[in-house]
């Protein structure tokens, strides 16, 4: 069991003054059998009232309007969590997990994935952790860890089509690669231990559990990672949707940290 | 029939419709055209027996349909019964995972249904497609009515017929059943819309508002009606003419002009009931709808009432057999399309077509349905003052509060093409009004 402290902090700075701002956020740690969430201290600036959600994921969410007009948002939570167990996510429950089996978004494999998968041999592998690790193992070796090369709307097949690109991209093409594989399995939105920005990763189903796996890193995640939600990919658990009217450019800023707490 | 004293006005009701703005819209090579709808004064005539039989298997249908929608967007018992395979649930372009686990009020799904059916040349009706997203239609026969109960009285002295301007009392009660408190509104993309004459018809019939996206606002969960003088009235229900992805682009597409950001918000915290609920795609799909019958047997344990056209799903082994050794006897429905599109007779297709066709639909099996050709019954139409006979189909309405209703009329489409058997009226086809008869 470990405590992880962290501080989540987005600013979006804008050319102009916005009149009017919807926001959907999804940056609260999960509370489940894994990981508690205590002390949790969230601002919003410019200060408006806002309300607290689950989206059909069951991620958490705050979500409201800023009517009066700003050139800057600043969305900031703070708080521990306890990681409560380490070697797997959670017992699936009764619900069917069809729905992370399926192609859908941003993974839906194209002739390159296709190939790719072909190419995989899993005649060794005696069970879906397994497949799991071995496809990890390649994917990790296949493709290059290069912050730029993709966009957040980079689809999978594109990714692999370049060869390089972030986490989101790992995530995004290791999910297609198990579903294509028959292996349920979920994109997972969190933050990672250190200083930086946001990490992704994935859940497996083998047997009754969700196992989760990090292609970009080639490991299991441990009691260092902080998970905020899942979705069937990147978009259903975006951390930050936004609306709004003028505005002009913007840039958007966002710091992570996460640090043991002895 | 044929000497009905109606008859004699046709043009007179047909150039009214057109004054009152019964107008449909259509996309044609991307061009949009806004074309009359042909109305034909020669009713369809239903008796009282026959149609009490409809309507207890349209009931029936609809009630099934509801337990399905629930059943998917939570459990998913069905599914795990093995009665419907996983694949076409979740592969369905209808299926929206944003809708699982919101019940919406009452546990209702589908308040108004429009379900179209043909009778057969065997006197028995079959049901050709469920429309349980934002059916339209059912202002037509009411307007239609109205106009020609003003232009020939006497004709309506002399047949005992049910009155179908009782439609907007059936919606209101259907929308109040699921209300949790507000007021009620329809809401409309505008005056361009295809259907913009019936938005504001049955606002003006149920007393409902009539109101675009920019007039509702979503502050503290709640959803809010801004009225012309800048009041905010709390909304409890949303009769909602726009389809499910531009809804909320706060949570569907976020390009949508015409939503309402987060009034899916305000939904799942139960505080408005959209009218239909989001997601109902899912359960009118054309691959869906083989699985209606079992849906009757599964969830209300009876034996369905009407039936579907003989169809067939090449998704299973034995049913492609069975395709592909009679194609030419089979009409071929590509799931994802509507509105009469996508449709193809396989005794229609040149050597090379179906060639080609057999490759596609071996690749994607699940995108298709085949079904046999239902010879159905011509019924007359009265063209430059000649009656000849034309292929119709009839869409019912099932509105849902305590219980089901039908309403006792429903929109007769017929083709205007002498060989098509294809009526929508997105295709250029004219419309009748249907009769049903007392006892």
């Amino acid at each position: 069991m470990s405590v992880l402290h962290f501080e989540y902090k987005m600013e979006i700075k804008y050319e102009e003054y916005v009149g009017r701002c919807y926001f959907t956020i999804k940056c609260i740690p999960k509370e489940d059998a894994r990981q508690h969430l205590r002390g949790l201290k969230l601002s919003v600036l410019p200060e408006v009232a806002y309300s607290w959600g689950k989206d059909s994921f069951g991620n958490r969410q705050i979500y409201g309007c800023e009517t009066e007009p700003h050139n800057q948002f600043v969305f900031q939570a703070v708080g521990d969590v306890e990681i409560i167990q380490t070697d797997y996510e959670e017992e699936a429950g009764d619900e069917t997990t069809g729905i992370f089996r399926v192609p859908h978004g941003k993974c839906v494999p194209g002739p390159g994935l296709s190939e790719y998968y072909k190419s995989q041999d899993f005649s060794r592998c005696k069970s879906h952790y397994e497949i799991c690790m071995a496809l990890m193992h390649s994917l990790h070796q296949d493709f290059s860890y290069v912050p730029g090369a993709t966009q957040v709307n980079t689809t999978a097949e594109e990714a692999w089509g370049m060869g390089r690109g972030v986490c989101q991209d790992y995530a995004h093409i290791y999910i297609t690669l198990l579903r294509m594989a028959g292996i349920p399995a979920r994109y997972v939105c969190g933050l990672i231990i250190g200083e930086g920005a946001s990490h992704a990763w994935a859940e497996a189903l083998c047997g009754n559990r969700w196992i989760a796996f990090d292609p970009t890193n080639d490991c299991l995640v441990l009691d260092h990672y902080i998970k905020l939600g899942h979705g069937r990919d990147a978009a259903d658990c975006a951390i930050n949707r936004g609306l709004m009217w003028n505005g002009g450019a913007q840039s958007q800023t966002i710091s992570v940290l996460v640090e043991k707490c002895e | 029939m044929q000497q009905l004293e109606l008859l004699k006005h046709t043009d007179k009701i047909n150039e009214l419709l057109a004054r009152y703005g019964v107008k449909f819209g259509i996309y044609k090579n991307n061009i949009f055209k806004e074309q009359l709808f042909p109305f034909d004064s020669i009713p369809r005539i239903i008796e009282h027996k026959e149609f009490s039989h409809l309507e207890k298997g349209l009931k029936q249908r609809v009630m099934a349909l509801n337990l399905f929608l629930k059943d998917i967007y939570s459990k998913k018992q069905i599914v795990k019964d093995g009665i419907v395979p996983e694949d076409f649930i979740f592969a369905s372009s209808g299926y929206m995972a944003e809708c699982e686990g919101t019940v919406p009020p009452k546990g209702i799904y589908s308040h108004i249904s429009g379900i179209d059916l043909v009778k057969g040349k065997d006197d028995n009706w079959y049901i050709l497609e469920d429309n349980l997203r934002v059916p339209s239609g059912a202002s037509y026969p009411m307007i239609a009515r109205d106009l020609c109960r003003r232009s020939s009285p006497d004709t309506f002295h002399n047949y005992r017929l049910e009155d179908n301007r009782n439609y907007a009392d059936l919606l209101r009660r259907a929308m109040d059943y699921v209300n949790p408190g507000g007021h009620t509104v329809i809401l409309t993309p505008g005056r361009y819309n295809a259907a913009y004459f019936e938005h504001s018809y049955l606002a003006e019939k149920t007393g409902a508002h009539l109101a675009t996206g920019s007039e509702l606002i979503v502050e503290n969960d709640t959803l809010y009606y801004i009225s012309s003088d800048g009041t905010r009235e709390k909304v409890g229900a949303v009769y909602r003419r726009i389809s499910d992805e531009y809804l909320d682009p706060m949570n569907f597409n976020p390009e949508s002009l015409i939503g309402i950001p987060h009034i899916y918000e305000v939904f799942r915290k139960g505080n408005v009931a959209l009218i239909n609920a989001p997601g109902n795609g899912v359960a009118d799909d054309k691959g869906i709808y083989y699985f209606v019958p079992k849906m009757i047997r599964y969830y209300l344990d009876e034996e369905p009432i009407l039936c579907n056209a003989p169809t067939y799903l090449p998704f299973y082994e034995e049913d492609m057999k069975y395709v592909l050794s009679h194609f030419d006897e089979l009409v071929l429905k590509d799931v994802a399309e509507a509105g009469g599109y996508g449709v193809v007779f396989g005794n229609s297709m040149t050597k090379q077509q179906k060639q080609d066709f057999i490759d596609l639909l071996q690749r994607e099996p699940r995108r298709f349905i085949a079904q046999e050709v239902i010879d159905f019954q011509d019924l007359d139409i009265l063209e430059q003052g000649e009656i000849v006979p034309r292929k119709a189909d009839l869409r019912a309405f099932v509105l849902m509060a305590e219980e089901p209703m039908v309403w006792k009329s429903g929109l007769t489409r017929f083709s205007r093409n002498t060989d098509s058997f294809i009526v929508n009226s997105s295709q250029g086809g004219g419309f009748k009004d249907t009769w049903v008869l007392y006892q």
